[in-house]
């Protein structure tokens, strides 16, 4: 009840309604042809909470699988193509796949104009471990605002939350590089027991793109809840 | 004539279209620049900003209605020699009509890791300009006023019997925009 609670409270409070006092440097706007979405995260080190991990888990500790996850929204805010589901020969069932949600199992738009570099399951290497790359000069008119999510991937059923994984960040970076914004995911209270994020939005003002940064967190783990709002 | 506004007093403006306009004069010394920013808190009948393009300032610089709109940033002082530098142009035949209250507010943006206050800034004012005629209806001197303060509420347009009037309020602080804004805005700032 308490949970349930919090999260209509932290939905109520934030959503919508975030205003960026913060200036770009030296008053310079950002190129937003196309914009970089990076998420980064450290490997769960070995042994970090091995006893009850032990006792628990019988030693087998689930890795911190972040994902990185955009939607592609119409003019009146809808998820308008939810694309097609198939079984894989594994018996899998993949949804969404090649419609205007961009996540690990359909990682590149039908335009060809927002993709997902890969899919990184245990945060090893530097900087952004998993990027989504949209080209926003290029993308069709129908598509007026793309919205990104990050979750980590089963975090209920493993236990995990932003609060306990390391270094974990998302960002948005521009044409040239240059970082629009980050929110640092870990060691903010505000993100324990935390599994996902609304991070951003890029919008069409005026002939233009707009970023705005949301950094809305939810308890769920499960973007597929988040998109039932779109 | 212009009118050097005493605290408090209320002034009937008559007029539908102003410029609100901040002027000050670039560092010429060594350090940082000096950044001054004017912007426009649009507040409804609850005491709140209704939605989040209702704030108007150097990141958001029109209004929802239209009814404001802020000509950019200046982040050193340097748009005009001994005019205005930022402004913000006001049409309240368009003000929307949950809007009760327009409030303007003075900030230097990163004062304090700057080390900075009015004080310190050469010949910064605020003022009202008819945009008719382009006449000084009032005028702030801040760096005499506000010498210590590193913000300022300079006065606030309000809906009075289906007349606007403004009422100087020239309160100095210690603060930053984040401040003024938290006191109207339910939602997440991030600075």
């Amino acid at each position: 009840m308490r949970l349930l609670n919090y999260t209509t409270m932290a939905i109520n409070l934030v959503k919508g309604q975030t205003i960026d006092l913060r200036k770009n440097d030296k008053g310079e706007s950002f190129d937003l042809s196309s914009v970089t979405i990076g998420l980064g995260w450290d490997v769960k080190q070995s042994g970090g909470g091995g006893f009850l991990g032990k006792l628990f888990g019988g030693g087998e500790e689930a890795e911190y699988d972040l994902d990185a996850i955009a939607f592609l929204l119409d003019k009146n805010g809808r998820v308008v193509d939810r694309g097609r589901s198939f079984q894989k020969p594994n018996g899998n069932t993949v949804s969404l796949y090649e419609g205007d949600v961009i996540y690990f199992n359909s990682m590149r738009h039908p335009s060809g104009n927002i993709w997902l570099t890969g899919d990184n399951r245990t945060g090893a290497g530097d900087g952004d471990d998993e990027q989504i790359i949209v080209k926003l000069d290029s993308l069709d008119p129908k598509f007026d605002r793309i919205l990104f999510i990050v979750a980590i991937y089963q975090g209920r059923k493993n236990n995990q939350h932003f609060g306990m994984v390391d270094n974990a960040f998302i960002r948005a970076v521009d044409n040239h590089g240059k970082e629009i914004a980050k929110f640092s995911l870990s060691g903010d209270s505000t993100y324990n027991g935390m599994c996902s994020m609304t991070f951003a939005e890029v919008y069409r003002k005026d002939g233009t793109w707009k970023f705005r940064a949301i950094g809305e967190p939810h308890t769920t783990d499960n973007f597929l809840e988040i998109l039932k709002q779109y | 004539m212009a009118i050097n506004l005493q605290k408090g007093q209320k002034i009937d403006l008559g007029l539908s279209k102003m410029t609100v306009g901040l002027g000050w004069n670039p560092n010429e010394g060594t350090g940082y620049d000096f950044d001054l920013d004017v912007s426009a808190i649009m507040i409804d009948e609850n005491r709140f900003v209704p939605q989040d393009e209702f704030f108007v300032f150097y990141n958001n610089v029109d209004s929802p209605d239209t009814a404001v709109h802020h000509t950019g940033d200046d982040p050193s002082g340097g748009n005009s020699d001994g005019g205005d530098d930022e402004s913000i142009n006001v049409d309240l035949t368009k003000v929307d009509p949950k809007i009760q209250e327009i409030l303007f507010v003075v900030t230097i943006h990163e004062a304090q890791p700057r080390r900075q206050n009015f004080g310190q800034v050469r010949d910064s004012y605020i003022r009202i300009i008819d945009e008719l005629t382009g006449s000084e209806v009032c005028k702030y001197e801040l760096g005499e006023d506000f010498s210590i303060e590193t913000a300022v509420e300079f006065g606030r347009l309000y809906r009075r019997a289906g007349a606007w009037k403004f009422e100087a309020s020239g309160v100095g602080y210690k603060e930053d925009l984040a401040f003024f804004l938290s006191k109207y805005f339910k939602g997440q700032i991030i600075k």
